[in-house]
Order: C-alpha cells, then sequence, then structure tokens
C-alpha cells in the first residue's frame, strides 16, 4: 500500500477488476510510470486532463518533468528529494508539489511515489492526486478565520488546536502560548468563582442544545484587561471527531457606549424634568406672590425674564439631546430606539 | 411650626441639605433666613433661582433684619444683561454655569464678614442643574461644602425633594452631615 489517500488498492485491482490498464486509465487519480531511467512507460487519462500533456507526447520520453517543472532551481528540488527517498526507503508518501500546465495554470499535486521490481526490470510509480481546489478552499478558510475581526478558537476534547489573529489581538495570548493547550479559560477567567458558574451555566445551555448563541462573559486579558465578550459556538463531528468553535465577537466598546447612554439618559431626564419643574413652581410661586400683592411690575418682570432664561436653556439642552441621538443613534439599544420613536 | 435648622446643629457648625416640597422652596427659604436671623446669625445667601432684589424685599416683609442678610446672585445679570455689586451686600455672578465665579464670590463675601456669627444659604441645587451636569454641581458642593468646614462655618444647601437623581443625592448626603425633608 504505497498511497494512503489515492484509494487505488493494489489487491482489489485483482479482485474487482483484472484488466490493470483499464483500472489505471480510469483512476481519479494521475498516475504515471517510469522505467528505470526516467522514461514514462504509462500516462494515465488523468494525467492528460490535469497537465494538458498527452500521453503521445509524454510516453518513451523523460521530457515531461521539464514542462511540468520549468524552473530550474525547483525541478532540481523535487527530483532530489524523490531520488534521495527512493534510494533509502523505496517509496515517497504525500509529497507536495506545484506544476504548470500545458495551458500556464498552476497546479498543486499531492504525490505517493514508490519503487517496484516486476521481471526484473525497475519501475517507478507516481500516483498524484490533483488537491488545487481543496487547498484552495482551505487557504480561503484559514485566511476567512484568520483575519476575521472576531475571535475564533476550536477545541477538540477541550485542547485549542485553532486561535485565530483576532484572539490573539483580543486576549493578549498568542497561539504558541495556547494551541495544544487546555488551561487558556483559566487564565482568561482567573477568578475560580466567576469560572465554576459559567462553566454551570455553559453545561446547562449545551445540555439542551448543543451550542449557545451571544452569550457573554467577562475575560481577563494577558495584560489584566477586563473586556466583554460575546459568544457564539457550535460542535462539528461526533464522538471522537467532536470539535467545538468558539466565535467570540469583543463587545465591550458596545457595552461601554450602551452604558455611557444609559448615564448619559439618565442625565437628560433629570436635566430636562427637573428644571422644568422649576420654571412650573416658581411660576406657581409668582402667581401666590401676585395674588398677595408682593410684587411690583419691576419684580413680576424680573422674575419673568428669568423664566424665560430658564426655558432657553432647557431648550437649548433638548436640542443637545437631540444631536447627540442623532450622532450615536447606532449604539441606541432597541429598547431606547423604540421608547424614543413612541412604539 | 417647627425649626427646620436645629439651634444646636447650627452651633455645631453642621452643613445641612434641606429638602422642600415642590412649590414649596422660596417659602422654605424665607423660613431657614428668619430662623437665623432670630438666633442672630447673620446670612450669605446664593442664588441662582430668585433675584436677590425679589428675595431683600420679601425677607423684609418677613421681619427679617436686612442689615445681616448677604448676598452672591448668579440671576440677575444673566437675566437683564448687567447687575451693580455693593460692597459687603451683593456681589453678581455673571452666569449660574460660572461655578469659579460663584466660589471666588462667596470666598471674598465670607472673608468681608469673617468676624460675624455667618451661615451661608444655597437656593437651590435643582436649579443648577437647569444650567449645570450633576457632575459639575457635585463637585461645586464638595468644594463648597470643604470651604464651610475650613472657615468652621455652618450652611444650608436647599433642593426639591425627588428632584435630584439617586446618584447625585447620595453623592450631595456624603457631603452634608445632616439631611432634613420639610415636605
Amino acid at each position: 500500500m504505497w498511497g494512503k489517500p489515492m484509494g487505488v488498492r493494489k489487491e482489489k485491482v485483482h479482485e474487482s477488476c483484472p484488466d490493470t490498464g483499464i483500472l489505471v486509465d480510469s483512476a481519479l487519480v494521475m498516475i504515471a510510470v517510469l522505467d528505470e531511467k526516467g522514461t514514462v512507460t504509462v500516462w494515465n487519462h488523468t494525467a492528460e486532463t490535469v497537465t494538458g500533456y498527452s500521453r503521445d507526447v509524454v510516453v518513451g520520453s523523460d521530457g515531461i518533468w521539464k514542462l511540468l517543472y520549468p524552473a530550474k532551481e525547483y525541478r532540481d528540488l523535487v527530483t532530489q528529494k524523490i531520488t534521495a527517498s527512493l534510494a533509502t526507503k523505496n517509496y515517497l508518501e504525500n509529497f507536495e508539489t506545484t506544476l504548470r500546465t500545458k495551458s500556464g495554470s498552476s497546479r498543486i499535486i499531492l504525490w505517493n511515489t514508490k519503487k517496484i521490481r516486476e521481471a526484473g526490470q525497475t519501475r517507478i510509480i507516481a500516483a498524484g492526486l490533483d488537491i488545487t481546489e481543496s487547498r484552495n478552499a482551505e487557504l480561503f478558510r484559514e485566511s476567512i478565520v484568520e483575519n476575521a475581526n472576531i475571535r475564533i478558537a476550536v477545541l477538540e476534547k477541550g485542547t485549542v488546536i485553532v486561535w485565530n489573529k483576532a484572539a490573539e489581538t483580543i486576549t493578549g495570548y498568542s497561539r504558541e502560548e495556547v494551541l495544544g493547550r487546555r488551561d487558556v479559560w483559566k487564565r482568561l477567567y482567573p477568578d475560580a468563582g466567576y469560572r465554576r458558574t459559567l462553566t454551570r451555566q455553559i453545561t446547562e445551555i449545551i445540555t439542551k442544545n448543543r451550542y449557545f448563541e451571544n452569550f457573554e462573559t467577562e475575560i481577563i486579558t494577558k495584560s489584566g484587561e477586563k473586556k466583554i465578550l460575546s459568544w457564539n459556538t457550535r460542535q462539528t463531528g461526533d464522538g471522537e471527531a467532536c470539535q467545538d468553535i468558539a466565535i467570540g465577537l469583543d463587545v465591550t466598546v458596545r457595552k461601554e457606549a450602551e452604558a455611557a447612554l444609559t448615564s448619559y439618559m439618565a442625565e437628560m431626564a433629570l436635566r430636562l424634568k427637573g428644571p422644568v419643574e422649576v420654571i412650573r413652581d416658581n411660576l406657581s410661586d409668582i402667581s401666590h406672590l401676585l395674588r398677595e400683592g408682593k410684587l411690583d411690575p419691576d419684580d413680576i418682570l424680573l422674575l419673568l425674564e428669568v423664566q424665560v432664561k430658564n426655558a432657553q436653556k432647557i431648550a437649548l439642552n433638548v436640542q443637545e439631546f437631540q444631536r447627540a441621538i442623532a450622532e450615536k443613534h447606532q449604539e441606541i439599544p432597541e429598547a431606547y430606539r423604540k421608547f424614543l420613536a413612541g412604539e | 411650626m417647627p425649626d427646620i435648622v436645629l439651634p444646636e446643629d447650627l452651633q455645631a457648625k453642621q452643613i445641612f441639605l434641606i429638602l422642600s416640597a415642590p412649590g414649596n422652596i422660596r417659602e422654605c427659604n424665607i423660613e431657614i433666613i428668619k430662623e437665623l436671623s432670630t438666633r442672630g446669625y447673620h446670612s450669605l445667601v446664593i442664588t441662582t433661582n430668585f433675584p436677590y432684589t425679589i428675595l431683600k424685599k420679601l425677607y423684609g416683609e418677613s421681619g427679617v433684619d436686612l442689615s445681616g442678610v448677604y448676598f452672591v446672585d448668579a440671576v440677575t445679570h444673566h437675566t437683564i444683561g448687567s447687575a451693580e455689586n455693593i460692597p459687603g451686600v451683593v456681589r453678581n455672578v455673571n452666569n449660574p454655569t460660572n461655578l469659579t465665579g460663584m466660589g471666588i464670590a462667596v470666598t471674598e463675601m465670607l472673608n468681608e464678614h469673617k468676624d460675624e456669627k455667618i451661615c451661608i444659604l444655597f437656593d437651590s441645587i435643582s436649579t443648577l442643574l437647569v444650567y449645570l451636569p450633576s457632575t459639575d454641581i457635585s463637585k461645586f458642593i464638595h468644594f463648597v461644602t470643604n470651604k464651610l468646614r475650613l472657615m468652621d462655618i455652618s450652611g444650608v444647601f436647599l433642593a426639591v425633594e425627588k428632584g435630584l437623581d439617586p446618584m447625585l443625592m447620595t453623592q450631595v448626603v456624603t457631603f452634608v452631615d445632616k439631611v432634613v425633608d420639610t415636605g
């Protein structure tokens, strides 16, 4: 068995398909057979499809490798690696190369190569799996995970196996300090009581749903800063293959903005309600003094002008309030927005 | 009518927060000045609500000896655009938001009358809320109460009951010795 990912088993070939030529040609992996001098003797259909070079061009020559690896340095590197491995072990597994096709595009091939002797002759069989698409998809996924501005951690039985850049930035712990370990949570939640409470809450939620959404916790970063994270988790796989994906959004700024807004609104309510009551009480008092005949016209004029000034200031406060709300409307919690909109 | 400010508390140079029912704050003001006058105290009234001319007139009509009542007026200048200081009697502050000016005026008036048995009356915290955020008001009251303690002078701060938010109320309560609810 020389090619684990290839799925071509010699035993089965003989059992199910006696015609090896048909099997080789219909295989979904590139198959090339070389003689001792490197001359290609077999070049299957998939090899033609992937590289763009037909067997008529390839078979009977060793020139294909110069076409597939046009850069001499890289070609030499590949050759050295294969030669060295075959010389010592007779096989080379999962060797990844990037080849240039006839159309000029690049393909990533995962090779499994084995040297065999048959009828007194040495043959090298190379099977190549085109992993370009899956590798690109993997890189794309990694790029998304890596560059997401939310913290992403993947755990396998509690051990952290993915810790993206945002996780490093938010927590201050580098992936070197976290990957392969289980103790990051103790560092993020150093208060044992709080950690126990969280563990209990999370266990309760996961027991019911296998995941949780928008679960907020307060972490302590490496520098000792407090941050509020909103967590969303998912479990993938079962049993041994079970992985937990934990996505944490840093909502510290949003929470602070909400708290500031709440304080601001409380202050504004105070500075609207109280002052309006001051004017009401003063006008009531002026009317009372007038009835008692204790004020002359100049006094009345002065007192009324004071109330006008007070009212002007309240109007300015309201304008300031409106302006602040307009500027910060994105930060207003839904309940406040409904309240302000009279819903 | 029972005393709003007890004589023994005044004697002990205590600082009071007097909470008045809405619409009753002016009467409360006059009552306190009458009590102070009766007990031989001079009064420094810091007003952010009624102009000093009106207060003076109302005190006079209530039988208060006006020769012992002085004013720091933060209303008149702001309202009519000008106001004249009368040495030993009234100092005007151009705007109720000018807490620095108000602090200086209070300090100077107290220094002018430092040999007298004097008490200050601040009317009122509630009115200041028209012009200033509660944090500034809290700092100002802290400043004035410290000044009073340093000068060993008694003081009364007036506010409308339930007119202050709990946070400001909590802070002010820590600055004074006694809270009296007249409502």
